[in-house]
């Protein structure tokens, strides 16, 4: 009871957004997860993207994998709830190839800041 | 020759020569106003309308006035009204007199200057489109400004224009006659300031033409001046002709460095490619002259060049390799290098920062051997004193001088627009030149006294019967100078000891007690920054100790080779151009040209000017002293400047001179230097020899100008000319 | 060559404000102050030149009883300031064409010597078409060239005299120079000129046939050895000339009559002609007429006098006359009612926009193509242009364009006016007066023969359709 409670006072407190329990937001996730996998042929096809489908996946799953430690049912929901616009942006092509393109952009290398690096690097 | 300079006869009128003489000494004189549109105007008598319009910022538009050559009046364009006249007047050659009044912008004037356009567009080909000159032509502009908006040239329909045939005047200026407009400047440019007297007009008329009389090349060093004179495209610049239009290039003001003058030029840029140099006003060095070597040879920039850094593989091959593996290796090689068995030579082109870096480093690895390629006596004053090694006169103060006497130099040559104000004092102002050393053709006449290094001596010690003593000790103001590249035999010393004797014994008796006397001539661009950083001059002493390991800033003059190096020696080539420096480097490190980075220059009078970079360095070729402060890190001895500014607060704290760019200081302990020179007067034998006497030597004598193929070009066709019968 | 100047005389003349009774010159009213009223013929006791035909000695020998050479000692002994003084006294006029006073030019020689010599070049390059004066001077009379030379170059303190001759004078410079060397062997130029005590040298110069060198800065040039291009002006001749030093360049007939005027007196020479145009002239008539001839008249006669007396009159009676050049070729054209009452002096053609230049009259009567004439006399001007500067080098050759098209017709009426302002802004605007002297005679046809010019248009267009050069209006 006294727990429960407790979710009142929080739920009282705190408006959710989607989900109220964690499974619920859990579900949320899964779904979105099966939705973009079942996307990715069409994404491949629909964009002609120079990766194939199995890179697409490994790219999904590591953009999920990414949030695997967000705990918060708000902030899960929110990207959800992103996840799905951007979803819906590459189902109906909203979305450039440049914009999937995006999603595989490495990391970018730090500029180099001390005169020797400079010098090699051409920098300057 | 349309009008003649001035001749020496004229010159007693002292009406015409008023306004040449007019730099210094006319200001005594009183002034007398004239109206120029109303305005009151006070100009000292003998100033032309145009120059007193100038005054007031009225410009009057003008064809064959040039304001440093003679006055043609044949264009007509600056007709203006003068009250009380019946007839419009040329303003450019009427002097003003007391109450005139000036109407620069009255209908008559108008009409007066409509009409000199209507008819010089009449033969004029309006060939604009394919035309060189298009976007800077003084005929487009002022037929804008002040023709008509319409033509009534009926006769095209009938006769047409008339034709003239080209003229071929060697391989750097195109000629396009149909074009010409008989302004004469290109005439009067080769008579008064060039020293040629090829150039004139041939038949009458509307047959009238200006060209050389047989067909000739025009044999100058300061010919490609006539292609900015030429107010249309009558003289076009061959290397650089349907390259590009003047609103697409980029203008960079920067400093020439092929010789030891410094002239100010304008580096014109398209598309990261330097397309042509034009000369920039600086009434101090160059006046708006610009010599053709530093004009044309900006197409060596493009040849030759060493893009990347390069190792010599195995068999001796140079290769290209990564910065990285460039600098490891030169780092290995300097720091296995014991201290005194390095040998570091600064070269012609060598920008002051560069050489502050070397210098810097050579000390922190622990060696004193840092040199130039070019010698100068370290006996005595040395370099010590700066007045010993400086043009102490002035460039500028030159054209004053009454009286000049050179030894060993060919001044023609070695710093063709020093002889420009040299011969311009002698046609202007009675100035007589003397020369000790081999008869050259230096475009006016002097004295030859003789080309034994003796008659030096005979003249300091007073001995001498040569009428030359006489006219030095009569002179009130004399110049004497000594060709540096005299100085690097064994009585070079002597040789100094004497002239610096002469030259200040002669000072010392002067009235005028700023007037220096002394000058040195150096040969490049690099040598006195050099001298002023503590390079010692000269390789020879450090050569015979056999270095291990030879670090080579731009050193292309050929005095260090293979053979005067031991066999296991490493050599370090930094620099621009794949030149005799870097055919006989273990390792190259591929730096920038003048054009390409921001260096600082000091020229023969001391004169600290800087280069602005116009272009980026090709391929990986990088910054110089960037080049060094990087191999310092590797190697283990940081210099402590990571930016251009660190490095000049380097450069002023060794020379503070160096960074004041533009100024010239006055030298002084002049009575030093020759105290501590009396002990070298010792007796002189030897016959002084210049290196450059004929016009075929001077176009190619740095990596730049040797990669030039206009220079080539030149040196062919001059070669080619002298076989002619003309 | 017929300078500017005479127009700048012109205009100072009413300030002189002279009371007198009216003349009036067709279509000009000038006030004179008029002692005679009637000008010519000149008595044979007042020729000057009075071995103009050659049928005497022209010799020293001829010249000595001609009178020549008669007292030069004491003329010269007299002094600067007497000569000049007389020359202003009679009115002389430059006689080369521009009418500058000969005792003014003279006197500006005589400012204090800054040591450098002074030179007399007299102009001997007779080159304007139609003018045949100086030659007969210098082939019968050369010795009143030579003691003129002498009186002249005492005068203004001159060190030598330099003759500039025609090229084209072959003749005349070998009877002028055996004249010097006559004057040389007797001791009246040289060393010592007539025993005077001052020295003088004379020398011939001959020329290569440009008319240019006719003026009196590119003859200078010339002389120098330099190419015949006039000088821009300001310095005058007279500060900066002959080799940099002060000269004074004058004609041939100026200086042959100055040692006359010296012994008869300068008011002797007054005497004739009007005011400000006094003295004797010779007037060379050419042209269509029964005899033509140079011949020494008084100034301010009748032009129709002059040609009814001395040439026989025109071709085919007066009323055969179309036009008449007056001075030369450079000055305007008279048409025939002008002619009846032009009178021939510097202020009586200046009246009826015209110049008396050299005094070279050229007749020519109703069977001359007037076009054609004037069109022959700018192709000469073309041909004859040095080429320095624009207004002429341009303007010349493409007024001599026009006007050929003009003899056929084939332009535009338009053109008349176009060609018109062509030469008013090639008039004024060159260095010398050969652009003016070759815009002169255009504006004289346009003047008077307008009606001409578009007949033949109108002809050429009824013939072949209108002109190309109807494309640009």
């Amino acid at each position: 009871m006294s727990a429960r409670q407790a979710i009142q006072v929080g739920t009282k407190t705190v408006k959710p957004v989607l989900s109220v329990t964690q499974g619920e937001a859990r579900l949320r996730v899964l779904s979105l997860y099966k939705a973009w996998y079942r996307q990715i042929p069409y994404i491949v096809k629909d964009f002609d993207i120079p990766k194939s489908e199995e890179q697409c996946r490994a790219k999904l799953k590591e953009m999920f994998l990414r949030n695997k430690d967000v705990t918060d049912i708000r902030v899960i929901d929110i990207l959800v709830i992103k996840g799905q616009m951007e979803l819906k942006e590459s189902v109906n092509v909203w979305k450039q190839k440049g914009h999937i393109m995006a999603y595989f952009k490495p990391t970018e290398e730090p500029k180099p800041k001390d005169f020797l690096s400079k010098f090699f690097s051409g920098v300057e | 020759m349309l009008r003649q300079p001035l001749t020496r006869a004229l010159a007693l009128s002292p009406s015409r020569v008023a306004p040449l003489a007019a730099r210094k000494f006319a200001a005594q004189a009183d002034k007398v106003e004239v109206f120029i549109d109303d305005k009151p105007v006070y100009v000292p008598p003998g100033t032309t309308v145009l120059q007193a319009a100038a005054e007031i910022g009225v410009e009057i538009p003008r064809f064959c006035y040039h304001e440093r050559l003679a006055v043609a009046g044949n264009c007509r364009m600056c007709l203006v009204e003068v009250e009380k006249s019946p007839k419009p007047v040329a303003a450019c050659a009427m002097p003003v007199m007391k109450g005139m009044r000036v109407k620069t912008n009255s209908d008559l004037t108008r009409k007066a200057r409509e009409g000199v356009m209507e008819f010089l567009l009449v033969n004029h080909p309006l060939d604009c489109p394919i035309c060189d000159q298009g976007g800077e032509c003084d005929l487009q502009d002022q037929s804008m400004a002040f023709g008509s908006d319409k033509s009534r040239f009926t006769d095209i329909h009938f006769s047409g224009k008339r034709a003239v045939e080209d003229k071929d005047v060697g391989p750097l200026i195109k000629t396009i006659m149909t074009r010409c407009i008989h302004c004469t400047r290109c005439i009067r440019f080769a008579s008064e300031v060039a020293g040629v007297d090829d150039f004139g007009t041939t038949g009458r008329g509307t047959d009238m033409q200006v060209g050389t009389y047989v067909e000739k090349m025009f044999l100058s060093e300061l010919s490609g001046n006539i292609i900015d004179l030429c107010p249309v495209g009558a003289l076009t610049s061959k290397p650089y002709s349907f390259a590009a239009r003047p609103w697409e290039t980029r203008r960079i003001d920067s400093v020439d460095v092929l010789d030891p003058l410094g002239s100010n030029i304008v580096v014109a840029t398209r598309t990261n490619e330097v397309l042509r140099i034009l000369p920039r006003t600086n009434e101090e060095i160059n006046e708006e002259w610009l010599s053709d070597k530093s004009r044309f040879a900006c197409d060596g920039l493009k040849r030759q060049r060493l893009v990347t850094p390069m190792i010599a593989d195995s068999r001796g091959n140079l290769t290209p390799v990564e910065w990285e593996e460039a600098i490891v290796a030169a780092a290995t090689a300097l720091r296995d290098c014991p201290p005194d068995k390095l040998l570091v030579v600064g070269g012609d082109l060598a920008d002051a920062e560069s050489l502050v870096a070397l210098k810097d480093l050579a000390n922190r690895l622990g060696s004193e051997a840092v040199c130039t390629e070019h010698y100068f006596p370290l006996d005595g004053a040395g370099t010590d004193l700066r007045s010993s090694y400086l043009l102490n006169t002035k460039i500028a103060n030159v054209e004053d001088a009454d009286f000049v006497l050179l030894i060993g130099t060919n001044v023609r040559f070695e710093a063709p627009l020093l002889n420009a104000r040299i011969r311009k004092a002698f046609i202007h102002k009675e100035t007589d030149v003397a020369l000790i050393g081999p008869k050259v053709d230096l475009t006016y006449e002097y004295t030859h006294v003789g080309d034994s290094a003796s008659i030096v001596k005979d003249l300091a010690t007073g001995t001498s019967s040569h009428e030359v003593l006489k006219r030095l000790e009569n002179s009130k103001r004399p110049v004497v100078i000594l060709g540096a590249d005299q100085l690097k035999t064994s009585e070079g010393p002597a040789l100094l000891a004497y002239t610096q004797e002469l030259a200040l014994s002669l000072q010392d008796k002067l009235e005028n007690k700023e007037w220096k006397v002394l000058n040195v001539l150096q040969r490049t661009a690099s040598q006195v920054a050099a001298m002023d950083l503590g390079y010692k001059p000269g390789v020879g002493e450090m050569l015979q100790k056999g270095p291990k390991v030879v670090f080579m800033l731009g050193a292309d003059a050929g005095v260090i080779t293979r053979e005067n190096l031991p066999k296991d020696c490493v050599v370090i080539y930094q620099g621009h151009h794949g030149d005799a420096g870097a055919s006989i480097a273990d390792i190259v490190l591929a730096g920038a040209a003048y054009t390409e980075k921001n260096g600082t220059y000091v020229n023969a009078e001391g004169r600290a000017q800087q280069t602005l970079p116009a272009v980026t360095p090709p391929g990986k070729a990088r910054e110089d002293w960037k080049i060094i402060r990087a191999l310092s890190e590797v190697v283990g001895a940081r210099l402590p400047y990571d930016n251009l500014e660190e490095v000049r607060a380097r450069l002023a704290e060794v020379c503070p001179s160096m960074v004041s760019y533009g100024d010239v200081q006055n030298n002084n302990y002049f009575a030093q230097a020759r105290a501590l020179a009396q002990s070298l007067q010792k007796p002189v034998s030897g016959t002084l020899d210049v290196q450059l006497k004929q016009l075929e030597d001077f176009f190619m004598t740095d990596s730049i100008s040797r990669a030039s193929p206009t220079m080539a070009k030149c040196v062919q066709a001059v070669i080619k000319q002298k076989q002619s019968p003309y | 060559m017929a300078g500017a100047l005479a127009r700048i005389i012109h205009g100072s003349k009413n300030q002189l404000g002279f009371v007198g009774p009216l003349v009036t010159v067709n279509n000009g009213s000038v006030r004179f102050q008029q002692t005679k009223t009637s000008f010519g013929p000149l008595a044979d006791s007042d020729r000057i030149f009075t071995n103009l035909y050659g049928r005497h000695d022209w010799r020293l020998r001829g010249a000595l009883q001609r009178g020549d050479w008669y007292k030069t000692k004491d003329i010269i002994l007299k002094g600067t300031d007497w000569i000049v003084n007389e020359l202003k006294t009679s009115g002389l006029r430059g006689r080369g064409g521009a009418g500058f006073p000969t005792g003014m030019k003279w006197s500006f020689m005589n400012k204090p010597s800054d040591g450098r010599p002074k030179y007399l070049v007299v102009n001997a390059d007779e080159g304007e078409p139609g003018t045949c004066k100086d030659r007969e001077i210098m082939r019968h009379d050369p010795h009143k060239l030579v003691e003129g030379c002498l009186i002249a170059g005492a005068a203004m303190g001159a060190q030598a005299a330099y003759i500039y001759i025609r090229g084209e004078f072959y003749n005349e410079a070998s009877n002028l120079q055996v004249a010097i060397a006559e004057a040389y062997q007797a001791g009246l130029i040289g060393k010592n000129a007539c025993g005077s005590g001052y020295n003088f040298d004379v020398f011939v110069h001959r020329g290569a046939g440009a008319y240019i060198c006719g003026e009196e800065t590119a003859l200078i040039e010339s002389i120098e050895g330099k190419q015949g291009k006039p000088r821009l002006k300001p310095p005058f001749p007279a500060d900066v000339g002959l080799f940099g030093c002060p000269t004074t360049v004058n004609n041939v007939e100026t200086i042959a009559v100055s040692p006359t005027i010296c012994r008869r007196g300068g008011s002797w020479f007054a005497s004739f002609g009007r005011p400000r145009n006094s003295g004797t002239k010779l007037f060379n008539i050419s042209g269509h007429v029964n005899t033509p001839c140079t011949v020494e008249e008084e100034m301010s006669i009748p032009l129709k006098e002059l040609i009814e007396r001395h040439a026989g009159g025109v071709c085919g009676g007066w009323d055969n006359l179309l036009a008449i050049i007056p001075g030369g070729s450079s000055t305007p054209l008279i048409p025939k009612d002008v002619c009846e009452t032009a009178i021939m002096d510097f202020d009586g053609l200046v009246a009826v926009q015209t110049s008396l230049g050299t005094a070279a009259i050229i007749v020519m009567d109703k069977s001359t193509d007037i076009v054609k004439a004037i069109a022959r006399l700018i192709m000469f001007y073309k041909h004859e242009s040095c080429g320095q500067c624009t207004p002429c080098r341009e303007g010349v050759s493409w007024m001599n364009k026009i006007i050929y098209r003009f003899v056929e017709g084939n332009a535009s009426p338009k053109e008349i006016d176009m060609l018109w302002e062509i030469s008013k802004q090639i008039e004024g605007h060159t260095i010398c007066a050969l652009g003016d002297g070759a815009a002169w005679p255009v504006q004289g046809l346009i003047r008077h023969f307008r009606p001409e010019l578009e007949r033949r248009m109108a002809a050429y267009a009824a013939a072949h359709g209108p002109s190309l050069a109807e494309r640009l209006y």
